[in-house]
């Protein structure tokens, strides 16, 4: 496109601030998909670890695993052709009893009882065996200095734990998961006195083939859009990031516009010269592709340096399939606003350009 | 053209700014087109160019049928046979002079013919121009460059709307003198509109338009020129 390109080139400094405007906004959204997309992720990765098919719960917890309380009846009651393993679950504030001021070692946590042969226990580590209190930890943990070896502390008791292995990807509501044998979590839970043998729920490989009635069972999916925030957290971000992409469109279509408008004349000219609509709207529509073609791609660069910067502080993940249904989205959004200039372009009379 | 009239809508009135016209142009010609402002002269031109329809009649080019056809094969005509040099000059102001000339090649898909338009450039004293941009130019060079593009395509009629307005009276009368001396030598119709009755003289023919009605007129100095 002998045109589109000569005009970029002639026109670098207007060119090069709309391009400015489409970096800004692409490297935004990109931003910002990383950043729901990291959040999203630390809320759900231990679930999404699990590679569970179900999650059974109390029909009485109303959603809440912290709230469903399980005997050993209830999983004996639950059939299915797959497989199932116990699950114990509650937060945790623990400390570093070697630091200098204790209270600033505190993070929150979640413990996880689980059975030393159950799917659910980090694959990488399958070989440790959890006993007394000896723990397997997300590696979130190694960011407040612990090692393998080192122990920590739990605020309101006076147990400490034994680091075994750090897993990974295992944060649970953006918090680090501690993995503990179901007796271990039943002591933490419940005291070591007359321990009940309870735990929170059954994760299931598989088609549930009967389930008690006091049980409910979910699918992984839904039992994750039940997690605190998350539904409405995705939700929002998902709603911004679509206004940004629509935005967008809109400057970068009006943007197009105001400069065809302004070369009425000269298009004028060209038709009068016998140079197609076609030929005329094309160049409108390369030049608003190689905008955002030229946007977009340092947008990402951009993203791609912050997110190696900052990946230590926030939680930020960079998903290809989102990224490329986005990067498509503004394509298609920019190319739509492309086109209300096309149509501009359709009605120049060359009569009136010329003066007749 | 024949029995070409158009009307305008003028409010609730229909104003008729072209009586009925007949009209030939053939090629070596140099032909000029007076009349006071607003007689009907660019009415005139843009029907003969395709830019407008004529409420009856028709306009034929190189015998075939044009007036007729639609948008699209008006406007290939236009790329192909015909060279448009307009008062604004028809210069893209992001080209260089060079690029007005190949921008027709890209279009067309043709190859570029570049002795024609080295002659062109040479001819037309722009060959120092070529590599500049259109706003870098002075209105005789931008009119001379207009030239040379409206020339660069060998169309068989071109069409010049007031090519001197823009201009003092020695470029004008350079300007005029190089389409004169183009038009013969390419063998084209050349028809050139102007307010500016001193650019006659170059002229092979003359009409003037005075409120829609096109008269051939005889001037004594045009028979003394030929
Ligand atoms: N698009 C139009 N709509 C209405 N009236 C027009 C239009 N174009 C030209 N006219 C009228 O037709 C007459 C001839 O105009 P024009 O051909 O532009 O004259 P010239 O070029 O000789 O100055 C004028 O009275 C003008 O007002
Ligand atoms: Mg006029």
């Amino acid at each position: 496109m002998f045109l589109a390109f000569k005009e970029l080139k002639h026109s670098k400094t207007k060119f090069a601030l709309i391009i400015a405007v489409v970096v800004l906004i692409s490297y935004l959204v990109y931003f910002l998909t990383s950043l729901a997309n990291g959040l999203a992720s630390s809320y759900t990765n231990a679930v999404e670890q699990w590679n569970s098919d179900q999650i059974v719960l109390t029909v009485d917890a109303n959603d809440n695993m912290m709230m469903s309380y399980m005997k050993q009846g209830d999983f004996d009651g639950v059939d299915t052709g797959g497989s199932k393993t116990k699950l114990g679950i509650f937060p945790a504030v623990i400390n570093n009893p070697l630091a200098e001021n204790i209270l600033d070692s505190r993070v929150d946590v979640y413990f996880f009882g689980i059975d030393n042969n159950g799917f659910i226990k980090p694959s990488e580590l399958k070989d440790l065996t959890l006993t007394g209190n000896q723990v397997i930890v997300d590696e979130e943990l190694k960011k407040e200095g612990y090692e393998v070896g080192d122990f920590f502390g739990v605020t309101g008791s006076t147990l400490q734990y034994e680091i075994i292995g750090f897993s990974s990807k295992t944060t649970y509501q953006t918090a680090p998961v501690v993995f503990m044998s179901l007796d271990t979590w039943q002591t933490y839970r419940y005291g070591s006195t007359n321990t009940p043998d309870l735990f929170s729920g059954i994760v299931v490989k598989g088609e549930i083939e009967n389930l008690p009635g006091n049980l409910i069972s979910y699918s992984t999916e839904d039992y994750i859009a039940t997690l605190p925030g998350y539904t409405a957290q995705v939700l929002t971000f998902s709603v911004m990031i679509v206004f940004l992409i629509i935005i967008t469109a809109f400057v970068l279509g009006i943007f197009i516009y105001v400069l065809t408008i302004q070369k009425t004349s000269m298009f004028g000219v060209m038709k009068a010269q016998g140079i197609s609509n076609g030929y005329i709207g094309a160049s409108v529509i390369v030049q608003t592709f190689l905008l955002v073609a030229f946007g977009i791609f340092i947008g990402l660069v951009l993203t791609a340096l912050t997110g190696a910067f900052l990946v230590d502080v926030i939680p930020f993940a960079i998903n290809i399939m989102f990224y490329s249904v986005i990067t498509v989205a503004f394509f298609l959004f920019a190319l739509f606003g492309g086109l209300f200039s096309v149509s501009a372009v359709l009605k120049i009379d060359p009569l009136k350009a010329i003066g007749g | 053209m024949t029995g070409v009239t158009k009307d305008f809508l003028q409010g609730d009135n229909v104003i008729r700014a072209l009586k009925e016209t007949n009209f030939t142009a053939y090629e070596g010609e140099l032909v000029g087109i007076a009349g006071p402002s607003g007689s009907g002269k660019s009415t005139f031109l843009t029907i003969l160019g395709g830019l407008q329809k004529p409420t009856t009649g028709r306009v034929l080019l190189n015998g075939k049928p044009f007036s007729e056809l639609d948008i699209k094969e008006k406007s290939k005509i236009r790329l192909e046979n015909i060279g448009f040099i307009l008062q604004a000059s028809n210069l893209i102001p992001f080209l260089t002079i060079k690029e007005q000339m190949l921008l027709h090649n890209k279009i067309t898909k043709s190859k570029v013919n570049q002795p024609w338009m080295d002659e062109l450039f040479l001819k037309l004293d722009v060959e120092k121009l070529k590599d500049k941009y259109p706003n870098k130019l002075s209105g005789g060079e931008k009119q001379r460059a207009a030239i040379a593009k409206a020339l660069y395509h060998q169309p068989s009629v071109i069409f010049a709307d007031e090519p001197t307005a823009s201009l003092d009276t020695n470029r004008a009368y350079e300007v005029v003198k190089l389409l004169a001396k183009e038009t013969k030598e390419q063998k084209k119709a050349t028809i050139m509109v102007t307010h500016d009755e001193r650019m006659l003289e170059f002229c092979d023919k003359v009409y003037v338009i005075v409120d829609g009605v096109l008269n051939e007129k005889l001037v004594d100095n045009l028979v003394v020129k030929s």
